[in-house]
C-alpha cells in the first residue's frame, strides 16, 4: 500500500492546491481563450453547478456565454432557460450562433415550480446547458441542484447577485462579472485550484456593438455623450 | 406442454381490497337477499370471530360495526379477464380457467430463463396488482390447477415438469381439490376414497360406469392421456379498468397507491399486446355522477407505469378536488404499436430525442403548456413579432400551429439585437429630453428606424438606439417616431 504523491494526484477529485483540477467530464470551451486558461479543465465544467454573480442587467452576462452555449447544444441537446428575467430574444440568439430549435424556455408560475423545473432539467440529461434564475438562496436547495447537475452531465449556470459572495455555496466554480470602462471584467472567487489574482478582461458586449455600427447618426435634438 | 395455473383464493374479497386494505371488519356476502351468508372476510373480521358460511346477521352481532359488500359475479369475471389480459405478457396462451387463469408457458420458457424465474415474475406481478395468488406448475392444465389449489390451502405440493411423474406427485393430495360434483365426492368418501392415489388405483371401466364417463375423462385429462385444449383469452380492442377505493379518499396523495396498481395492470396488458398508447384518460369518480377527468397526452407511444405515474402525479398535484374520490377509472384510446426502449451505454440520437420528449412532457404536466416553449424567428420587422414561441405540445404539431422557422436569419452580423426582450415596452423617464434609466443614457449606436405593420392595424414607427447608463448596463431603447415621441425601453443586452 505505498501510494506515491504522483499516484494520489491521479485519483478523481484529488489535485494539488497550486494546480487546477483535472475535470472528470469534458468541459465546454468558453470561447474566450483567456478565460479557458484560468478554468479547471480548460472550460465551463459540465456535470456540476457554476455560479455567475453579477449586479444589474445588461452587462453582457448572457452573451459572454454564447460560445459555450453553441458548443453545448451540439448533438441536438437542449439549452434550457429556466425562469429568465425577460424573454430570450430569438433574433439575438440566432445572431450569436445558437441553434434556435435547441432552446427550451421555461417560465414557471411560482418560485417552487422554478426550483422543481431546474432540478428536472438538470437531472434529465437531455439538456446540454441550463441557465437558471432562482429565488432560492439556501444551501440545501443549491446542494440539490448540484446533485442533479452531476446526474445529468449538464452545463448548469446559476445566476445570482453579488451579495451571494458572502454565502457559502456547493457549486464548484463561482464567477463574478463586473462592467468596467466598457469591458467585462471576470474574476473567479471560487474554483478548484489556486486563487486568481488578476481579473480577466473580456471583449464582449458594448465595445463590440460600437465596432459593428459605423455611423452614429443621431437625431439633432440629442446631446451625445460619447 | 407446461402449464402454470394461478389460483386466487377469496377473490371477491381481494377485488374489494385491491384499492387498499380496509381497516374495519369487511365481509363479502352471497346467497339470497333475505338471508345472506358470509362468503369471505378480511383479517379484522376473522379476529372478531366471524367465520365463512355464517349468516351476515350473526356476523353483525359479533362485530358490531361492519362493512358488507354483496358478491358480484360480473365484477369477478371482469377482474379475471383483466388478469388474463395482463398475463398475456408471459405467454401468448393465457386462458381463463374457472376462477383463475392458466398459462401455457413451454414456448416462452427460454425467454424467461426457466420456469422458476417465470413463476417468480408472475408472483411479483400479481402482488404489484394488489392480488394474492398461488401458483401450480404441471404438464397438464388440470394438474396445475390442482397444485395451485393445494398451495392455496397450505398443502404440500411440488411442481412437476414431466408427465411421467404426475401420478406420484398428485397421489397424496385430497380429492376435494377437484371441481367434482359434491354428490360424487360424498359417495367416494363413503367408500373410503379420499385421496387422488385411491381414485387412480380404481379400475377405469368401473369408475366410468359408477360415477359417469366425465369423471374418467377428467382423470385422463389430468394425467395427460387425453388432450385438453384451451382457448386463449382474447382481450377487447380497448383498455378500460376501474377500481373502487376501500374508503373515500380526500386529496390526491391517497390516490397514488391504487393508481400504481392500476397502471401496473395497464403496463402488463400493453406488454402482452406489444402495444402502447398516446392518449389516456383517468377519471376520478366522486359519487352522484360527479367526476374529474384527467386527460394524459404523450408525444410518443408510452406504456411504462413509472413514467405515466410521474406524469399523473404532476397533473394531480395541480388539481383541487371538489369532493372526495370513491373510484378510479382508466381508459386508453387507440392502442398503437410500441417499440421498446433499448438500454444502451452510448445513447444515440433516438434515445436522446425520447429523453427530450419526456422532459418536456414532464415539465408541461406541472407548469402547463404555456410555461414551456421553444423560440423561433418569424418573418416580421416589428421586434415584438420578429420572434415566435414554438409550442412543443402534440396538438400544436397536429394543427400545424407551429411557427415555420425562418430559413435564413437575416441579421447575421448586422444590426445588434438584445438577448432579453421585454414583453411590453417600458416607458422611460426623460430629463431635458434625454432618457434616463438609473442614470443618463448614452447612445452607443442608432438610430435604426423600424416602421412596419400599417397593414394590420398594429403599426409601429420607431427609432431604435443602443444606449448605456453610467453603470455600464446596455439597453435597447426606442423613441416613437410619431405622436408624443416618448422614449421606451424594449430590450436588455444581457
Amino acid at each position: 500500500m505505498r501510494a506515491t504523491v504522483a499516484e494520489l494526484a491521479k485519483l478523481p477529485g484529488v489535485w494539488r492546491g497550486g494546480e487546477l483540477e483535472h475535470a472528470s467530464q469534458p468541459p465546454v470551451p468558453t470561447g474566450h481563450a483567456a478565460l479557458d486558461r484560468e478554468l479547471p479543465g480548460g472550460g465551463w465544467p459540465s456535470g456540476t453547478l457554476t455560479e455567475v454573480l453579477h449586479d444589474g442587467a445588461g452587462i453582457g452576462e448572457v452573451s459572454f456565454l454564447a460560445g459555450a452555449l453553441a458548443r453545448a447544444s451540439e448533438g441536438g441537446r437542449l439549452i434550457a432557460w429556466v425562469n429568465a428575467p425577460h424573454l430570450p430574444y430569438a433574433p439575438a440568439l440566432g445572431q450569436s450562433g445558437l441553434p434556435l430549435e435547441c432552446c427550451l424556455v421555461i417560465r414557471p408560475p411560482s418560485r417552487d415550480d422554478a426550483l422543481w423545473a431546474a432540478e428536472q432539467v438538470l437531472r434529465s440529461g437531455a439538456c446540454g446547458a441550463a441557465l437558471l434564475w432562482l429565488a432560492h438562496d439556501d444551501y440545501a436547495c443549491l446542494r440539490r441542484l448540484q446533485m442533479a447537475a452531476q446526474a445529468g452531465r449538464t452545463l448548469a449556470v446559476l445566476y445570482r447577485t453579488s451579495p451571494a459572495l458572502r454565502l457559502s455555496t456547493p457549486a464548484h466554480l463561482r464567477v463574478l462579472l463586473e462592467r468596467e470602462e466598457g469591458w467585462l471584467k471576470v474574476s473567479i472567487p471560487k474554483r478548484r485550484g489556486p486563487p486568481l489574482e488578476e481579473p480577466i478582461t473580456l471583449k464582449v458586449g458594448r465595445r463590440s456593438i460600437r465596432k459593428k455600427t459605423k455611423a452614429l447618426d443621431l437625431a439633432p435634438r440629442l446631446r451625445v455623450v460619447a | 406442454m407446461l402449464w402454470v395455473a394461478l389460483e386466487l383464493p377469496a377473490l371477491p374479497l381481494q377485488i374489494v381490497e385491491q384499492g387498499g386494505a380496509c381497516g374495519v371488519p369487511l365481509v363479502v356476502s352471497e346467497g339470497p337477499a333475505q338471508r345472506p351468508t358470509v362468503a369471505c372476510l378480511n383479517v379484522v373480521a376473522k379476529a372478531a370471530g366471524i367465520r365463512e358460511g355464517q349468516a351476515v346477521a350473526a356476523a353483525k352481532a359479533l362485530a358490531g360495526e361492519m362493512r358488507v359488500v354483496a358478491r358480484d359475479p360480473t365484477v369477478e369475471r371482469e377482474a379475471v379477464e383483466r388478469l388474463a389480459a395482463w398475463a398475456a405478457q408471459f405467454t401468448p396462451v393465457s386462458c381463463i380457467d374457472g376462477p383463475g387463469i392458466a398459462l401455457e408457458v413451454s414456448s416462452t420458457l427460454r425467454l424467461f430463463e426457466g420456469h422458476a424465474r417465470l413463476c417468480a415474475a408472475v408472483r411479483k406481478g400479481v402482488r404489484e396488482l394488489g392480488f394474492q395468488g398461488s401458483l401450480g406448475v404441471a404438464p397438464t392444465a388440470l394438474a396445475a390447477r390442482t397444485f395451485a389449489r393445494a398451495a392455496a390451502r397450505g398443502l404440500p405440493a411440488r411442481s412437476c415438469l414431466v408427465p411421467g411423474e404426475l401420478p406420484e406427485r398428485l397421489s397424496d393430495l385430497p380429492l376435494f381439490l377437484f371441481d367434482w360434483p359434491g354428490k360424487t365426492l360424498a359417495r367416494l368418501a363413503d367408500l373410503g376414497i379420499l385421496r387422488i392415489r385411491d381414485v387412480l388405483a380404481l379400475p377405469q371401466e368401473g369408475l366410468a360406469r359408477r360415477f359417469g364417463p366425465e369423471i374418467a375423462a377428467f382423470l385422463d385429462r389430468l394425467l395427460g392421456r387425453l388432450p385438453d385444449p384451451r382457448a386463449p383469452y382474447v382481450p377487447p380492442p380497448r383498455f378500460r379498468s376501474r377500481l373502487e377505493l376501500p374508503a373515500e379518499a380526500e386529496g390526491v396523495e391517497a390516490l397514488l397507491f391504487p393508481l400504481r396498481r392500476m397502471l401496473a395492470g395497464f403496463e402488463g396488458t400493453m406488454r402482452g399486446r406489444g402495444a402502447g398508447v398516446q392518449h389516456l384518460v383517468l377519471s376520478l369518480e366522486h359519487g352522484r355522477r360527479a367526476r374529474t377527468r384527467v386527460p394524459l397526452e404523450f408525444s410518443s407511444t408510452e406504456r411504462e407505469a413509472e413514467f405515466i405515474l410521474a406524469i399523473v402525479r404532476e397533473k394531480l398535484g395541480r388539481l383541487t378536488l371538489r369532493a372526495p374520490t370513491i373510484a378510479l377509472e382508466l381508459r386508453a384510446g387507440a392502442l398503437l404499436s410500441y417499440v421498446p426502449r433499448e438500454s444502451t451505454w452510448l445513447p444515440g440520437a433516438r434515445e436522446q430525442a425520447l429523453d427530450r420528449g419526456r422532459l418536456i412532457e414532464r415539465l408541461a404536466a406541472r407548469l402547463g403548456s404555456n410555461g414551456v416553449f421553444g423560440i423561433a424567428i418569424a418573418e416580421d420587422h416589428r421586434p415584438e413579432k420578429h420572434w415566435g414561441s414554438d409550442p412543443f405540445s402534440r396538438e400544436a404539431e397536429q394543427t400545424g400551429k407551429r411557427i415555420r422557422p425562418c430559413s435564413s436569419p437575416r441579421e447575421k452580423g448586422s444590426d445588434p439585437r438584445p438577448a432579453w426582450l421585454l414583453c411590453r415596452p417600458q416607458k422611460l423617464v426623460t430629463q431635458e429630453g434625454i432618457p434616463t434609466l438609473q442614470g443618463e443614457l448614452e447612445m452607443l449606436a442608432g438610430p435604426e428606424r423600424i416602421e412596419a405593420g400599417w397593414w394590420d392595424g398594429e403599426e409601429v414607427s420607431r427609432d431604435y438606439y443602443v444606449a448605456a447608463n453610467p453603470r455600464g448596463e446596455t439597453f435597447w431603447i426606442f423613441r416613437e417616431h410619431r405622436g408624443a415621441q416618448a422614449w421606451y425601453l424594449h430590450g436588455v443586452f444581457a
